[in-house]
C-alpha cells in the first residue's frame, strides 16, 4: 500500500522546491546583470 | 550441430519476434525519418540483439542457493534450459528450490541424491532481469549487462553525458530574460501529474517517481533517477523519454492549440533579446551549482556535471575540453548508453501491462508539462507590461532544443514577422535544470 501522505509531501515540496530553486535563480541572475554593469561602468 | 553447438531457435519466442519487430520500427524511424536518429538507431539494433536467444549479452549470473538442508530428490530443470518466475529448479526432502527471477539454468552444482546444506549453491542462473541488487545479488557476464551495471547502475554514463549537455548549451537566451526561467520550472508540474497518476495506477513510489520525471524530458535524468530508484522498468521509461522527444513535433501542437487562441499565438516578442556579458555568463553555473546542490545536495551529480560543461564553454580556457565533450566524448558515451539501454528491452522483461501503462503515463507527462508552461505563461501575461507570446512556456519541457523548434515553426505560422526560438530556448534550457532538480528531490526522499 502506497503512503499517501508521504507522496503528498514529495510532490508538493518537491513541485515548491524546483519553484523556489528557480525563482531564486533567476533573482540570481538578475543581480549578476546588475553588478557585472557596475563594475563595467566603474572600469570604464 | 552434432550436439556440440546449441542454437537459438528452440529457445525463441513470439515475444522475441515482436520486440524485434519493435526494434526494426525504431530503427525505421531514425532512418527513414530521422527521428532522433543518434538514439533510436543504437536503441533499436540493442531491442534486436538481446532479443536473439542465446546471444548472452545481457546475461546476469546468480547464484541459487539452497534456504534449508536436505536431499536432492528431483531435478527440474535441466542445464541450458530456460524456465519463468518462481519455478522450482529442484526438489529436496525438505521442499522446493525456487528461482527467485526467470532465466534459463547455465550450471547445475547438484546432482540427484546428493546432500545439501543451506547456502549451498544448487545452480548457477542466467537472467536477462534487473534485479534489486539487495535482495537478489547478480553479476554482469554479457558485454550490454556490463555496460548497463557499470555504466548506468553505478551512475557514470548519465552524468557525463549531462557533462556534455552543459558544453552545448547555450544558457544566454535564458539569462537574458530570467523570468524564463519560471516556465522551466512551471513544466515540472508534468512530473508530479504523472507521479500520482501512476501511484494510482498501482505503482510503487520509487516506479512512478521514475515515470513521473519522464515529463522532464531529459533522456540522462529519466535514466539517472530510474537506475537509483527502479532499475527494473528502466528499459520502458528510457524508451519512453527518448521515444516522446522525438515526438515533440506531434505532442507540443495539439497541447498549445487547446490552450491559446490564435491571437494570443501570434503575439509578437521582439527578435533580439539583450547581450549577455561573457561574465555573466561564467557566474551562471557557478552560482546555479552552488544553490541548487545546497538546498538538493542529491542533485549534485546532474547539475555539477551540467555545470562544468558549461564552464567549459563559457569560460574559453579550455577549448580542447569543451570542443572534447561536444563532439567525440558525447558520441562515445551515447554509444554505450543506447546499447545498455535497449539491451534492457527483452521481451521477458519489457512486454508487460506494465510497459504498457509506462508509456501511456510518459506522454501524459510531457503533454501536462507542456500545458503547465503554457498556463504560467498566460498567468504572467495578466501582469507583464509586455506581453510574451505563451508558446514559449511548452518548451519549458526541456526535450532541448526540439521543443523550441516547435513553438519557433508554430509562431512562424500565426505570424510571419516573429521570430521565437530564441525566446523558446529559455525556458527549454530552465526546464533540463528544473527536471534535474527535481530528480534530486525524488532521489534524495526516495533513493
Amino acid at each position: 500500500m502506497v503512503d499517501m501522505e508521504l507522496a503528498f509531501k514529495i510532490a508538493g515540496g518537491g513541485f515548491a522546491l524546483v519553484f523556489i530553486l528557480l525563482t531564486l535563480l533567476s533573482f540570481t541572475v538578475w543581480l549578476t546583470k546588475v553588478v557585472t554593469e557596475k563594475i563595467t561602468k566603474i572600469k570604464k | 550441430m552434432f550436439g556440440l553447438l546449441q542454437s537459438g531457435f528452440q529457445f525463441f519466442t513470439w515475444g522475441n519476434a515482436l520486440m524485434i519487430v519493435i526494434g526494426l520500427v525504431l530503427i525505421y524511424l531514425a532512418v527513414g525519418k530521422k527521428m532522433e536518429p543518434l538514439l533510436l538507431l543504437p536503441i533499436g539494433f540493442g531491442i534486436m540483439l538481446v532479443n536473439l536467444p542465446m546471444g548472452g549479452l545481457m546475461d546476469y549470473e546468480y547464484q541459487l542457493k539452497a534456504q534449508k538442508p536436505g536431499i536432492i530428490s528431483n531435478i527440474s530443470v535441466e542445464e541450458g534450459n530456460p524456465f519463468k518466475k518462481d519455478a522450482a529448479i529442484v526438489q529436496t526432502d525438505s521442499g522446493a528450490v525456487a528461482s527467485p527471477i526467470h532465466g534459463r539454468i547455465k550450471e547445475l552444482r547438484v546432482k540427484k541424491d546428493q546432500k545439501v546444506e543451506a547456502g549451498d549453491v544448487v545452480a548457477v542462473i542466467l537472467t536477462t532481469e534487473q534485479t534489486n541488487q539487495a535482495e537478489i545479488p547478480t553479476t554482469p557476464v554479457g558485454l550490454f549487462s556490463r555496460f548497463f551495471a557499470f555504466g548506468i547502475m553505478w551512475q557514470i554514463l548519465p552524468p557525463l553525458i549531462f557533462l556534455c549537455l552543459g558544453a552545448l548549451t547555450d544558457f544566454g537566451p535564458m539569462i537574458a530574460n530570467p523570468k524564463t526561467l519560471l516556465l522551466g520550472a512551471a513544466a515540472q508540474f508534468g512530473v508530479y501529474f504523472a507521479f500520482f497518476l501512476a501511484i494510482f495506477c498501482g505503482f510503487t513510489l520509487p516506479e512512478a517517481s521514475s515515470i513521473g520525471i519522464i515529463g522532464g524530458a531529459e533522456g540522462p535524468t529519466t535514466i539517472y533517477v530510474t537506475a537509483r530508484l527502479a532499475p527494473h522498468i528502466i528499459g520502458a521509461t528510457a524508451v519512453a523519454c527518448y521515444s516522446y522527444m522525438a515526438l515533440v513535433p506531434l505532442i507540443l501542437p495539439p497541447v498549445i492549440k487547446l490552450l491559446t487562441t490564435k491571437k494570443e499565438r501570434a503575439i509578437y516578442m521582439k527578435p533580439q533579446l539583450r547581450e549577455v556579458s561573457k561574465l555573466e555568463k561564467i557566474i551562471f553555473p557557478l552560482i546555479t551549482t552552488i544553490v541548487v546542490i545546497l538546498f538538493v545536495p542529491d542533485s549534485a551529480p546532474l547539475i555539477g556535471c551540467f555545470m562544468v560543461g558549461n564552464l567549459f564553454r563559457e569560460s574559453g580556457v579550455v577549448e580542447r575540453l569543451s570542443t572534447t565533450a561536444q563532439t567525440v566524448f558525447i558520441d562515445m558515451l551515447t554509444i554505450f548508453l543506447t546499447l545498455a539501454i535497449g539491451g534492457t528491452m527483452a521481451a521477458e522483461n519489457f512486454l508487460q501491462v506494465k510497459t504498457l501503462l509506462i508509456l501511456v503515463l510518459g506522454v501524459i507527462s510531457f503533454a501536462s508539462a507542456a500545458a503547465a508552461g503554457v498556463i504560467l505563461a498566460k498567468i504572467m501575461n495578466l501582469f507583464l507590461k509586455e506581453k510574451i507570446n505563451p508558446m514559449i512556456g511548452a518548451a519549458g519541457v526541456s526535450a532541448v532544443p526540439m521543443s523550441a523548434r516547435v513553438v519557433q515553426v508554430m509562431g512562424q505560422k500565426e505570424n510571419r514577422q516573429n521570430f521565437l526560438l530564441m525566446h523558446a530556448m529559455g525556458p527549454n534550457v530552465a526546464g533540463a535544470i528544473g527536471a534535474a532538480i527535481a530528480g534530486g528531490v525524488f532521489i534524495g526522499i526516495l533513493g
